[in-house]
C-alpha cells in the first residue's frame, strides 16, 4: 500500500497540501490521486470524461475531492459527483466545498491561501484538479 | 463406584467455559498527551493481547455505512469542519457499541477510547483504566513531539479534553472524569509508561483469578 507523507508529494494546489497535512497530523493514511474513474465514453468506447478524486483514505475506504470554486460555479463538479454515484454506487466519496476548505486553512494558520480562496482567482482556477 | 464417562467431558467443558469467560479485556480512557495509547500498546505487547484503537472507529463507520463520520470523529480539533447529520452520527454510535462488544467477546484485547469503559461497564474480567496527567505536562509533551509552541499545544489539549468530555456526555450521559467509571486511574506526570503498563499487567491475572474463584464458588458441582 502506497502511504504518503505530505512533504514527499508534489501537489497541484496548496489546499491539497494543507489537507494532506491535516491527515498527517491525525495519522490518517492517505493516497494522492490513486484512481481515475471513467464517467463518459464516446461512440468508439473511448473514455471521453473521467474523474480523479484528490485523495483516497484506505482505512476509511473513503475518496476525498476538494473544491475551491465559487458555489455558482460548482455545478459541473456536482454533476460529476452525481455521475460517480450513478456509475460507482459502492464508492464512498466526500466533496469538501469552498467554504469548508477556507475554514480549514484559517484554522491551520494558512491565511494567505485562505485569502486566495476568497479572491477571484478561485472562481476561475480554484478547482484542485482537472477531474 | 463406576464414574460415568461423561464426567471428565463435563469438567473439560466447564474449564473451557471458564477459560473463555476469563479472556481479559482492558479498556483505556486517556487524555491527549497522557501517554495512554503508549501504555495500552505496552500492555498489549506484554500480555500478547490485541490493541484496538483507530480500527474501532473505522470499522464502526464502515459497518454503519457512514465512512465520513470516521473522519469527523478522528478530527477532534475540528480542523476539517465536518458536521455529520444526527442520523449518521446515531448510526455510527450504535455501530461503535456493537464493534466494542464484538472485540470484547473475542477477549484478550486492549480497547482504547470510544467510551469502551461505559459500553463494557460491569462486564466480568474487564479492567477499566484511566490515564491522566496535568494539562501543562501534556502540553509540553505535545509541543516536543509536534515541534510547536507550548501555548499552541495547550490549546490542543483543551480542545481535545472538551471534545472527549462532550462525546461521553452527549452519547453516554456520563462524566468522563467520574472516577467511578474506572478500576484504576494512573497519573503519568511522574510515572514512566513502562511502570504504568507493568501495574496494569500485574492486575490482569489477579482479576482473572478472582473471576475463576467466584465462578467455582458459584458452581454447584
Amino acid at each position: 500500500m502506497n502511504i504518503h507523507q505530505s512533504h514527499a508529494v508534489k501537489f497541484i494546489h496548496p489546499t491539497e497540501e494543507a489537507f494532506a497535512r491535516v491527515l498527517d497530523f491525525y495519522g490518517i493514511e492517505w493516497q494522492y490521486e490513486p484512481r481515475t474513474f471513467p464517467l463518459e465514453w464516446d461512440e468508439d468506447g473511448n473514455v471521453s470524461e473521467a474523474f480523479t478524486p484528490d485523495f483516497y483514505l484506505p482505512s476509511q475506504d473513503l475518496f476525498i475531492e476538494l473544491t475551491t470554486v465559487r458555489p455558482q460555479l460548482v455545478t459541473h463538479k456536482n454533476r460529476k459527483m452525481q455521475r460517480m454515484h450513478e456509475l460507482y454506487p459502492q464508492i464512498n466519496i466526500k466533496l469538501f466545498k469552498r467554504r469548508e476548505m477556507r475554514d480549514m486553512m484559517v484554522k491551520y494558520g494558512l491565511y494567505e491561501e485562505a485569502n486566495n480562496i476568497r479572491g477571484s482567482q478561485a472562481q476561475v482556477s480554484g478547482d484542485t484538479n482537472n477531474g | 463406584m463406576k464414574v460415568p464417562n461423561t464426567y471428565p467431558c463435563a469438567i473439560i467443558i466447564i474449564r473451557i467455559y471458564i477459560l473463555f469467560e476469563t479472556m481479559a479485556v482492558v479498556t483505556i480512557s486517556r487524555q491527549i498527551g497522557s501517554l495512554g495509547y503508549e501504555i495500552g500498546k505496552l500492555v498489549a505487547e506484554q500480555m500478547k493481547y490485541r490493541i484496538v484503537w483507530r480500527e474501532l472507529i473505522n470499522q464502526a463507520a464502515l459497518q454503519a455505512g457512514v465512512p465520513t463520520v470516521a473522519l469527523a470523529m478522528i478530527d477532534e480539533l475540528h480542523l476539517l469542519g465536518l458536521a455529520p447529520s444526527q442520523q449518521e452520527t446515531q448510526a455510527y454510535i450504535e455501530a461503535v457499541d456493537h464493534v466494542i462488544l464484538e472485540f470484547a467477546n473475542q477477549g484478550n484485547v486492549v480497547i482504547v477510547g470510544r467510551a469502551s469503559q461505559v459500553v463494557l461497564a460491569g462486564q466480568p474480567n474487564t479492567i477499566h483504566v484511566r490515564i491522566i496527567a496535568p494539562e501543562e505536562t501534556r502540553a509540553q509533551r505535545l509541543a516536543d513531539v509536534q515541534h510547536i509552541p507550548v501555548q499552541s499545544a495547550l490549546e490542543q489539549v483543551k480542545a481535545s479534553d472538551r471534545y472527549r468530555m462532550n462525546y461521553l456526555r452527549r452519547f453516554h450521559h456520563v462524566d468522563w472524569d467520574d472516577p467511578l467509571l474506572y478500576d484504576l486511574v494512573i497519573n503519568t506526570a511522574r510515572l514512566t509508561t513502562a511502570a504504568a503498563a507493568a501495574w496494569i499487567c500485574e492486575l490482569i491475572p489477579l482479576n482473572e483469578n478472582q473471576v475463576i474463584k467466584q465462578k467455582k464458588e458459584g458452581d454447584p458441582a
